[in-house]
Order: C-alpha cells, then structure tokens, then sequence
C-alpha cells in the first residue's frame, strides 16, 4: 500500500502551481484506465461502456493529490490568496517587458507629482475660446477672449492661488513651478513657486508699459520689450542670462533648464548666457534668416525664412531626426524638454525626438492656428479656438523625489523582489532537503555532524549577519554580483529550520515497512532515499518552501530599507521605501510609500496565506489547529 | 540537571569559538588599513618622515603586522577577559560605548514584552476557545496580516496615523533635545519618544504570538483530561483556566523566556526608523560608518544571545513540565 502511495506522491513533486491542472488531468486519466482494467474487456464493459450511471460501479479512490487539491480549492480564504498572489505574479512580470525601465533615468522637473492623469485636463470653458496658453512641468495655463485665466494639472495650493485682481489677461506663460501672466495694461503678474526672489517682480519691470513677450522658465522670468529690452529676475543659479550688447536687439527669447537664446530683430540667433554652452554653437548660415526659435534641454532647433528646419545641439533623442515634410513648408516650431513641434504654413503638426510619454506622437490634425508646446506636453489650438493635446497626461502613481515614475518602478522592483525570494527558497530548500536528508537517512555521526552544524547555522542571528556580509563583501562587486550575493546569503543562511523538519520527517518515514522492503530487495540506497522516502517528505517541503517565500521577501525588503540590499538605482520593493521616512514624504508624498507598501503587504500575506491553505490541505488534522 | 546544563555550556562555548572564527575571517577581509585611519593624513605630505613613523607606530600597537593567526588570539583573549576593542566614531572603549543604547533597548522590550503577552495571552485563549467562529475568524484573518507585514511598514502607517495626521506622538529621538528637568520629567518625557516605537514593536509582534497561544490552547483542549474535567461538570470556567490553561502555559513559558533573552538584542528595524539610541540603532550605524570594532562586538554579542537563549528556553521547558526529560 505504502509502495503505491509513493508512485502516486512522486509526480505530485511538479505538479504544484501551474502543472496543477495538466496533473489533475492525467490523474483522471489513470482513473478511468484502473477503472477499464478492473472491468475487464468482456461483453458487460462495452455494452455498457463509459459507465454512464452504472449502479455497480465502485466509488472511486481518490488520490492523495486530488483529496489535497480539492481541500485547497474548498478553502476559500487560500484561494483568494492564489488568485491575488498569481496577479501580482503576472503583473511584476509580464508588465515591465511593455514598461521597461530605465534605471538610471531622473528628471528635476517631474519630482513628487502625485498620482493622475489631469495633467492636459484643460478646462471646458476654454475650448473654444483661447487666446493664449502654455504648459508648465506638470500643468497648464490658458486665457480666454474674456481675458480669464485658467490653469490645469498637478498644482500646488500657491500654483492654484490664481491673483483675482488681473484685469484682461492677453498673454500667458508657465514654467517649472510659477506661472507669468500679463494684462492689457501691460501689467505683469506672477504666482506659484515664491522662493529665489520669483514672487518679487522688478521695479524698472512695474513701471514697463511695452511689453511683448513674458517668459517662465526654470525658476526664472523673463520680460522682453518691443523695444527689444530684456528683464530678467528669479534664481540665476540655475540658469544665468546676461544678455550684454544684444540689449535693445532682441525680437524673441526661449529657456530652457541650462541657458536662453535669443532671436534678434535681425533675425539672429544669439546665445544669453555667458558660459559656453552646446547652444553656442549656432550653424553660420542661418545667421539672418531665421525667423522662430525653440529650444529643448539638449538642443535648439530654428525655422528660416524659407521653411527650413535646422536642428543644433546634442543629437540625443533623435532630435536631428527632422520629418522631411516640414522641410520647406515651416512656419513656427515650439519645443518640449526632449521634443520639437513644428507647425507648417498648411496647418498640419508634426513632432519628433524625445518620445517616452508619447510627446511626439503628433496626431494628423489640418487647420492648426497654433502650436504650445511645454516639457512633454503638446497643445494645438485650432482655427475655431479649439485645442487638441498629446504628450504626458500623468503618472498613474506619482512620481518619487527623483522624477522618476512610481509605477515603473514597482512593476520591475516587484520583479526583482520575487526573483532574489524566489532564487534564495530555491537555494535554501535544496540546502535544506539534502542536508535534512543525508542526516535523517544515514543517522549516526554524520546526522551528529550535521546536527551541529545546523545549529551554529541558526545561532547566527540572520539580519545582523546578512547586513554585515552585504556592507562588507557587496561593496567590492558590481550591482549583479550584489543582487547574486544578497540571493545567496539569504539563502545560504535561511536553511536550517527545513533541514530540521526534512531530518525528523524521514526519521519518521525510514522505519517503515515499505523502506525495509525496498532495502530488502536490494535497491540502491540513493534510490531508497530520493525515490521512495523522499516523495512522502515532499509535502512538508511545499508548505514550507512556501512560508519561506515570504519569509525571504520580507527580509530582503527589509536589508534594503535599511540599506544593505539592493540598493539605488535597482529598485525593489524594499528600497523604494528607504526615503520614505521622513514625516513630509510621509504625509504629503504619500503615494511615494503606500504603493510599495500594499504591493509588498499583499505579496507576502497572500503567500502566507496559500502557506496555511496548502498545510491544511496536506494534512487535514491540523485544519483542528 | 547539573551535568546537562555543564555539557550545553560547552557546547555553547565551541559554537562562540566556531563563530568567532568565521566572523573574524569576515572582518579581516574588510579592504582599508584602520592603522591608516589612525594618523593624521595631512602628515603624509608636510612631513613624510614622521607620518611613516607614526603609522608604523600605530601598526605596531593595533598587531596588524602579526600573522592572521596571532591576530585572532590575541583578539578572542581580549573579548574573553571583556576588551571588544576601540570604536573608531565614538572614540571610547565598546564597553562604556553601549550602556546607554542597553538601557534604551532594554527598556523598549521590556515595555513591548508585557504589553504582547498582556494583549496576546487572553487573546489566544478566548479564539481557541470559541474556535471556528466569526470572532475567531477575524482574529485569524488579522494575524495573518499581522505576521506577514514587515515592521517597517507598521512603522510607516503608525508614523502617518499618529505623527502626520494627528500629531500626537513625536517622530524620532529617545528625549527632547536639551530638555532639563527632575529625574521623573525626563522619564515621562523617554515615556511619550517611546510611545509610537513600543507601538509598532507589539503590533508587529501581536500576530505571531496570538497564533501560537491559541495552538498550544487547542492542542490543550483536546486533551482527555479535559474531557474528564467535563465529564466530572466542572464550570467551563474553571475547566479553561485551572485544567487547560495550565497546561497551555508550557509551551507558552518557554517562548516568553526566549524572548526574555531578545530583549537585550534590540530590532534594527525599529531602532533605525524611531531614531531610538538601542542596541540595533549602535549596530546600523556602526555598519554605515565602517566602525567594524563595534560589529564584531555586537555580531558575538548577538550570537552569545541566541545560544543562551536556546538553552534557557531547554531549561524552561524542563522546570514547568515534569514529563520533559533532558539527556
């Protein structure tokens, strides 16, 4: 009897998790061939065949695997468990092969935005109806013919505190973290961002009454007269404009995060900042005949007056990569932090370069009146007024304080978490079978041994050592090796609780009948061990490699919150955490720490949950527990 | 009983040794030269002669230029007679080091100690009592959750519930900085820093606990002293408390002396999160700062714990139940 209830054990060792079913199906195939076999091939058999409600037929036996299967699809808490755990499971890796990361991708002018997609949500009243607009980091900026300003997106309470005293807005502007706004007074206002001086608009800039053009950038604002004068006040840290001998000269001006350019009344491209930048170098021959002027993070791009595109600067992105219908047939070109847009004389849009929010997927549009392009946001106001918007809607869960996309960050941090658990449960259940095993099998001196060792094993506390062990050694190796040696160190020291309960499981199961037999019959001993005391350990196994699971995902999170695991720029569950201490991300950055926080949560407690339903399907005395 | 506990000394001591072995070979592969570390590096250039001097000096007395070997003695013959070495960034001896992150730590456990076994020990038993129903279902759901969260994010959601949104309980720190006052001032105020920490130190530990007290009380339960307890119509009262929850208590003894033994040993996680000065918080940053003194001492530390631990829980096991025999 026990001999075959090891033939029936020894398949179920696979057949856990995804070969449940196919076990399940060949289970039932055997079922009806016994059933054939016990029927006999006579007269009776066929003429009733397929034993369609034959009253003599025995019940059938169930099989060890299909009483648990059964047990555990009866639990229903262990099967919400599965269920949650398998999403999580598919989302953390199938998701980052459609949304790969770039670990080593950061943006200043994305950090900490919270989760959403508002940023283009531009209000209703303003289809239709725009005279001006712009966009921010991660919001927006319009004025209608009424002269009503509107602003859209991830703002803060002072972005949202929109002066009500403005009058007839006619020109508007954005930039990183304030907005610009001018009347048809010629009055400049501003709001938003007040440090670095933003919020204390010039003396010399009130008493202007020929305003032409207002300019937000980086934690700057800027002013051009039609006289071609330009003001300037903000933080010039970030980005110094001294506009020397073109004062006076200047028709247009654009920023980005680095430097400004100008466009003189002569149709010149000068460069406004006195340190020598990629944008210095301004192609010669277009020198004169330029007439409209953009620029990106990285390059510039401007329109001559025959149509021309011509792109300068760093080549990243594909930004030189220009689509050969607007050559000739330019008319305007704004740009975005990594983008250009360009809008030809026959109203059709085209965009090209940076494309990792889809800001330059410009849609097939005729009739545009004007583009706005602003970091990865585009907006193409129409003849009648109404706007059309492609680029960055949001993060589906914010951004952390590097810029960096939370989501993106999860999906893979997920993936890496479960890969160091699972490659160090692996580690740690072959450690734990063979050394249980050889100790429980051979007895004596060598389970004495083993015994032992086992122990010194345990009397190491785990987390002090493992931080230890990844301060030491891991600061000497590259990230993979780092990520390798975290998985073998929480293997290599999480073994000894299964070697235990193997050892004491076959101590239990070599005294029996079926082992003498086989020994008996002269059967290898390795063969004794594996094939036939073996599959009646493997239950204990399961349920424990389970429980250790999410006993190693938590220390690995743990290890790198603290620091000592996987560190930055890897993400992980873990050390996505890590920054999250302080009371302000906490309070107000709190999509920074509740996503990881609830997918590490739901990871482990359903594991542990399909740990006990498992347990209590293998052995249903302790369901009484 | 005598000889028994004699041969776990032994044994306990040949596990130090072994351990002390591998943690020695550990920190001997740390790259830097700590005697380098001892010399004022602005010599090396104004005065190159003396530099090499004092550095050879300092060689000389840290016995970096004995053979492994030698090193390992002389270090293991100074932790047994009580010497763990020099902290590099406290720059005092280990000893005098630790005392005060000890009495932090140790009052921290010691708090979270009673109020577990307070909370959990009724708890455990009125589930395994009324096992199966809605209650006890609850309160299973709940421990599960509760020994599957890591401790961080406990920290994490007490910090936002009792810090951010209603700010009730101070963030971080042991006192207030450059508060002055009578003993019992400084005390209340050690009492409102440990609130949060004592905290999220028992919930994090309430759901493993309460699990395995309830076990012990069904496995108890189903005892056939119990049914004769029944059959002679006691009280169910008297038949939970007197009968089984006596016997429940073995199982239960022995996992409180165990952590009796912990408390001294301090959570990393927790001390590093609260900013409290204990046992865990001297380790992390002993490891952040390369202080290696300092965690050697604290890894043996930690390893002597455990081991005691272990054979004060056999010892434990012993003394409430008569039927456990040693060998």
């Amino acid at each position: 009897m026990n001999q075959k209830h090891n033939a029936n054990a020894q398949p179920d060792a696979s057949g856990n998790g995804a070969g449940a079913e196919k076990q399940q199906k060949r289970q039932q195939r055997q079922e009806r061939n016994r059933r054939r076999k016990r029927m006999g091939p006579g007269l009776f058999g066929r003429l009733f065949g397929a034993g369609g409600g034959d009253p003599l037929q025995e019940e059938a036996v169930q099989s060890p695997f299909r009483t648990i299967v059964r047990n555990f699809v009866g639990n229903k808490v262990a099967m919400a468990g599965l269920i949650v755990f398998v999403v999580l499971f598919l989302c953390c890796f199938i998701l980052p092969i459609f949304y790969p990361l770039d670990v080593t991708y950061q943006d200043v002018t994305q950090q900490n935005v919270p989760p959403g997609f508002s940023i283009m949500d531009m209000p209703g009243q303003l289809q239709g109806n725009v005279v001006d607009m712009d966009a921010g980091s991660v919001f927006g900026i319009g004025v209608g013919q009424d002269g009503q300003v509107y602003v859209w997106g991830q703002l803060d309470e002072q972005q949202r505190d929109v002066p009500q005293n403005m009058g007839h807005v006619v020109q508007v502007s954005a930039g990183l973290s304030h907005f610009l706004a001018l009347n048809d007074k010629g009055e400049v206002f501003t709001w938003g961002y007040n440090r670095q001086q933003l919020d204390k608009i010039p003396f010399e800039v009130q008493d202007l009454t020929n305003i032409k053009q207002i300019e937000a950038g980086h934690q700057i604002s800027m002013v051009l007269t039609e006289d071609g004068e330009l003001y300037t006040w903000g933080n010039e840290n970030v980005v110094s404009v001294s506009v020397g001998e073109y004062q006076g000269t200047l028709d247009k001006v654009v920023s980005n995060i680095s430097t400004a350019l100008g466009l003189t009344k002569d149709g010149r491209v000068v460069s406004l900042s006195t340190n020598e930048t990629p944008f210095s170098s301004i192609p010669e021959e277009i020198q004169g005949q330029v007439v409209d002027l953009a620029v990106t993070d990285k390059a510039a791009a401007a329109i001559t007056s025959d149509g021309q595109v011509v792109v300068w600067g760093s080549t990243d992105d594909g930004v030189t990569q220009i689509p050969q219908q607007v050559q000739g047939n330019a008319k305007s070109v704004s740009a975005g932090r990594l983008h250009f847009t360009v809008l030809t004389q026959d109203g059709q849009v085209f965009s090209w370069g940076g494309n990792q929010f889809g800001q330059a997927n410009a849609p097939q549009l005729s009739g545009v009146q004007a583009v706005h392009s602003g970091y990865y946001q585009n907006y193409a106001v129409m003849q009648d007024g109404t706007v059309n918007s492609w680029g960055l809607k949001g993060y589906l869960m914010g951004t952390d304080g590097y810029g960096r996309d939370v989501f993106l960050r999860l999906i893979s941090g997920g993936r890496l978490t479960m890969t160091i658990g699972a490659i160090s449960v692996i580690i740690s259940t072959i450690l734990g079978v063979i050394i249980g095993g050889i100790a429980g099998y051979y007895g004596g001196w060598i389970d004495n041994l083993l015994m032992r060792f086992t122990e010194i094993v345990m009397s190491i506390p785990f987390l002090p050592l493992a931080m230890i062990l990844s301060a030491i050694v891991g600061n000497q190796v590259s990230e993979l090796g780092r990520i390798s040696l975290i998985m073998v160190i929480l293997g290599v020291l999480s073994w000894p609780g299964l070697a235990r309960l193997v050892r004491a499981q076959i101590l239990a199961e070599r005294e029996k009948e079926f082992v003498t037999a086989a020994r008996a019959m002269g059967i290898r001993q390795s063969s004794i061990i594996f094939r036939h005391i073996l599959p009646n350990v493997i239950t204990v196994v399961i349920v424990n490699t389970t429980l250790n699971f999410a006993t190693c995902l938590l220390t690995e999170s743990s290890l790198s919150f603290l620091g000592f695991g996987v560190v930055e720029p890897s993400p992980t569950w873990g050390n996505m955490l890590t920054g999250s201490q302080s009371s302000t991300v906490i309070g107000d950055f709190w999509w920074r720490w509740v996503f990881p926080a609830v997918a590490l949560s739901l990871a482990t407690i359903s594991i542990n949950l399909v740990g006990d339903g498992l347990r209590d399907a293998i052995d249903p005395k302790s369901n009484e527990r | 009983m005598i000889k028994y506990i004699l041969k776990r000394l032994l044994y306990v001591a040949f596990v130090f040794v072994i351990v002390s072995v591998v943690m020695f070979g550990i920190y001997k592969m740390v790259p830097g030269d700590p005697a380098r570390m001892m010399v004022d590096t602005s010599l090396s250039t104004s005065d190159p002669q003396r530099y090499d001097m004092l550095y050879q000096a300092a060689r000389e007395r840290l016995g970096l230029d004995d053979p492994v070997i030698v090193q390992y003695f002389k270090w293991f013959g100074n932790m047994v007679t009580g010497n763990f070495g020099y902290s590099a960034t406290y720059r005092m001896p280990v000893v005098d080091m630790v005392g005060a992150p000890m009495r932090n730590t140790l009052l921290l456990n010691l708090a979270s100690l009673v109020l577990v076994f307070a909370i959990t020990i009724p708890l455990g038993i009125v589930t395994a009592v009324k096992k199966n129903s809605i209650f006890d279902n609850v309160v299973q759901v709940g421990t599960v959750i509760g020994y599957s969260l890591p401790g961080f994010i406990i920290a994490l959601v007490f910090i936002f519930l009792f810090s951010v949104h209603w700010p009730i309980f101070p963030i971080s720190g042991v006192n207030t900085p450059g508060l002055q006052g009578d003993a019992w001032q400084m005390f209340g105020d050690t009492m409102y820093h440990m609130a949060l920490p004592l905290l999220v130190m028992t919930v994090s530990s309430l759901g493993g606990i309460t699990r395995y007290v309830r076990a012990a009380m069904i496995d108890v339960l189903r005892m056939d002293y119990i049914r004769t307890a029944r059959a002679k119509g006691l009280r169910e009262k008297v038949v939970i408390y007197s009968h089984a929850f006596r016997n429940a208590l073995i199982p239960i003894v022995t996992i409180v002396t165990s952590w009796f033994v912990g408390v001294f040993g301090g959570s990393v996680v927790i001390e590093t999160i609260f900013m409290w000065n204990g046992i865990g918080k001297v380790l992390f940053d002993a490891l952040n700062q390369q202080d290696f003194a300092v965690v050697l001492a604290m890894q043996m530390f930690y390893v002597v714990l455990t081991l005691i631990g272990n054979l004060i829980m056999d010892l434990g096991y012993c003394l409430v139940d008569p039927r456990v025999k040693l060998e």
